[in-house]
């Protein structure tokens, strides 16, 4: 990601803002979309193209769950764990997940296909037991066996373009 | 009860209403157009008149928050939206977005006219990328029609929507946190005063309302404040969503008439009751934050006022039900798990206060608990915390632990012996 393709993507928006402090986070998001997380080089990038420091990008990155500074997964499958979810069986569900893709509790497997976390309510408690595939549509609610074959798809699919985390 | 939809129109109309042609033909944009035959202040008066109050969870009455906003200043002036939807238990606003995305946009248009306001922002949560795209569609459809740009308020009169996608954090669904967040910063809430009605985004006036806030807008303006105002009671007028989930056969959300419903009609006629021998036991009716209540106060009508009486809130309306195959503490401990998550770690008595209810109450599930020693430190806590932060997230930590510890001192006391088994979840898919 460089820093003209940031500010090209920039350009049609800057008038939106009156403070280009507030094209910090849609920066992150678009850059995080080549290569799924912002290593040090996409800050660096998106610290040029908006004007502020190195450090503070990294500041305002480290806040958000959904802005990832460590390397990440293929695909990052988030299940919501929050009491809704819970009351319906997502603890069973994410330790089917796990045991599926081989792993003891969060994290990716060894092929850096998949990026496992339990993350916190994603307003789809009708669907629940629910996951999020990355920021695509809220799915559930979800048997073990549905989650086996959602991952099954993923795996079959070519690497995405661009991540939408 | 019957629903009455009003916030939610598209249910009368096919469930979708989600190109402007078909918003229009089911009495869309009307609203609008009452308000752009008055002046700004009347319009505002309506607001007042209607009683409407904000529906995000504090239930501040909207009319007088917007009449907060000072005028001449000589700045912009900001009108917000908060889509940041994170409330545990809460997918109400979601509805809105997917299905009546123009009914957010026409209440957008109709208070950017009554606060004088050009540029109007949704702040949404950055999980809600697929709803995010129905607004950037729905905006852009407004925009080619002449509903948002130079003219969209009348001659000269221009008003567009940024739509501005959060980043994960239930914080920035706090109004000052959001602003933050959507000036670029992380998402820390501020210090009030000064509200945002008077230094809000970039420090001009801004007004901050809910996604449902907004939408009823338009039917209050088509149908006149006096027809919202005369729904439901006096204080809690007009109508409410509210998302039922947890062990309920029929989830979903439901649009009711304040203090028309009891608690009972909500989750037995409406989201299908429990599963067959299985009783409430513990309902958490306006999202996680607010103190839990039992099976006792389940004929409590569905306003404000009621449920104060009953010694919860309405909250944001996501209401959670578990019945009693639940352990009170382990739903607590989860509860108190998302707190400490998502404290921005800005105050200490959050920061450090939401970690020790997690640890203490995980210890207590898991059999390793110290006894009635836990349960001393547990009630310890609470007031170390509450009442000592920046903002609500704190309180809305303590308070579903607390109450939940008063209601079943017995079962916490158990468990801070023995631990508690996993029970086994609820597994059916719902019906319908």
């Amino acid at each position: 990601m460089t820093v003209a393709e940031i500010e090209q993507y920039l350009a049609p928006i800057r008038h939106e803002y009156p403070d280009p402090r507030s094209l910090i986070i849609p920066a992150l998001k678009y850059a995080q979309g080549d290569a799924g997380w912002l290593p040090p080089e996409a800050m660096a990038a998106v610290a040029e193209a908006t004007g502020f420091s190195q450090a503070y990008v990294e500041s305002v990155a480290t806040f958000y769950d959904r802005l990832y500074v460590d390397e990440v997964g293929r695909y990052c499958i988030n299940v919501c764990v929050t009491l809704s979810c819970m009351l319906r069986g997502s603890d069973e569900l994410f330790e089917h997940i796990a045991d599926y893709l081989g792993l003891d509790g969060e994290g990716t497997t060894d092929d850096g296909m998949f990026t496992l976390a339990r993350v916190q309510c994603i307003g789809a408690c009708d669907r629940a037991p629910c996951l999020q595939v990355d920021s695509g549509v809220q799915l559930g609610p979800l048997e073990p066996a549905d989650a086996t074959c959602l991952i099954d798809d993923l795996r079959a699919e070519p690497a995405p373009a661009r991540y939408d985390r | 009860m019957p629903e009455l939809h009003s916030v939610y129109r598209h249910r009368e109309f096919g469930d979708h209403l989600t190109t402007l042609a078909d918003y229009e033909r089911a009495g869309g944009y009307l609203g609008l157009k009452e308000a752009l035959a008055l002046s700004p202040d009347d319009v505002l008066y309506a607001f007042h008149r209607s009683g409407l109050r904000g529906r995000g969870g504090a239930g501040f009455p909207m009319g007088r928050k917007a009449s907060f906003l000072p005028k001449d200043t000589g700045k912009p002036t900001y009108v917000v939206c908060n889509a940041d939807e994170s409330e545990p238990g809460t997918f109400k606003d979601r509805e809105i977005i997917e299905h009546n995305p123009f009914q957010l946009i026409e209440g957008i248009s109709i208070a950017s006219f009554a606060v004088g306001c050009e540029r109007a922002y949704i702040y949404i949560r950055g999980e809600y990328e697929h709803q995010a795209r129905v607004l950037d569609a729905a905006i852009a459809e407004a925009r080619e029609a002449g509903r948002l740009g130079p003219d969209a308020l009348g001659p000269g009169r221009p008003l567009d929507i940024t739509v501005y996608r959060g980043a994960g954090a239930y914080i920035c669904g706090e109004e000052t946190a959001l602003l933050e967040s959507l000036e670029g910063k992380r998402g820390q809430p501020r210090l009030k005063p000064p509200f945002p009605a008077v230094a809000g985004l970039y420090g001009c006036p801004t007004l901050i309302n809910n996604v449902e806030t907004l939408a009823a807008l338009p039917p209050i303006m088509h149908r006149g404040p006096d027809w919202y105002a005369a729904m439901g009671n006096e204080k809690s007028p007009g109508t409410k969503l509210f998302s039922v989930s947890g062990h309920v056969l029929n989830p979903g959300n439901f649009e009711v008439v304040l203090g028309e419903t009891t608690l009972r009609e909500l989750i037995y006629d409406m989201a299908g009751g429990l599963r067959p021998g299985r009783e409430v036991k513990a309902v958490w009716p306006g999202g996680s934050s607010v103190p839990v209540i039992g099976a006792d106060s389940l004929d409590v009508a569905l306003d404000y006022e009621a449920l104060n009486g009953v010694g919860t809130f309405l909250g944001s309306g996501g209401c959670i039900v578990m019945d009693d195959s639940g352990c009170i503490v382990r739903a607590s401990w989860r509860l108190a798990q998302f707190y400490r998550h998502e404290s921005c770690g800005k105050c200490t008595p959050c920061r450090e206060g939401t970690g020790w209810l997690a640890n203490i109450l995980g210890r207590m599930v898991h059999g390793e608990g110290r006894g009635d020693e836990d349960i001393r430190l547990l009630e310890s806590l609470f007031g170390r915390i509450s009442g000592r932060t920046l903002c609500p997230l704190a309180d809305g930590a303590v308070m579903p632990v607390q109450s939940a510890l008063e209601l079943f001192r017995d079962e916490f006391v158990r468990v801070a012996h023995e631990g508690s088994p996993r029970p086994v979840p609820m597994t059916e898919a719902p019906v319908g």
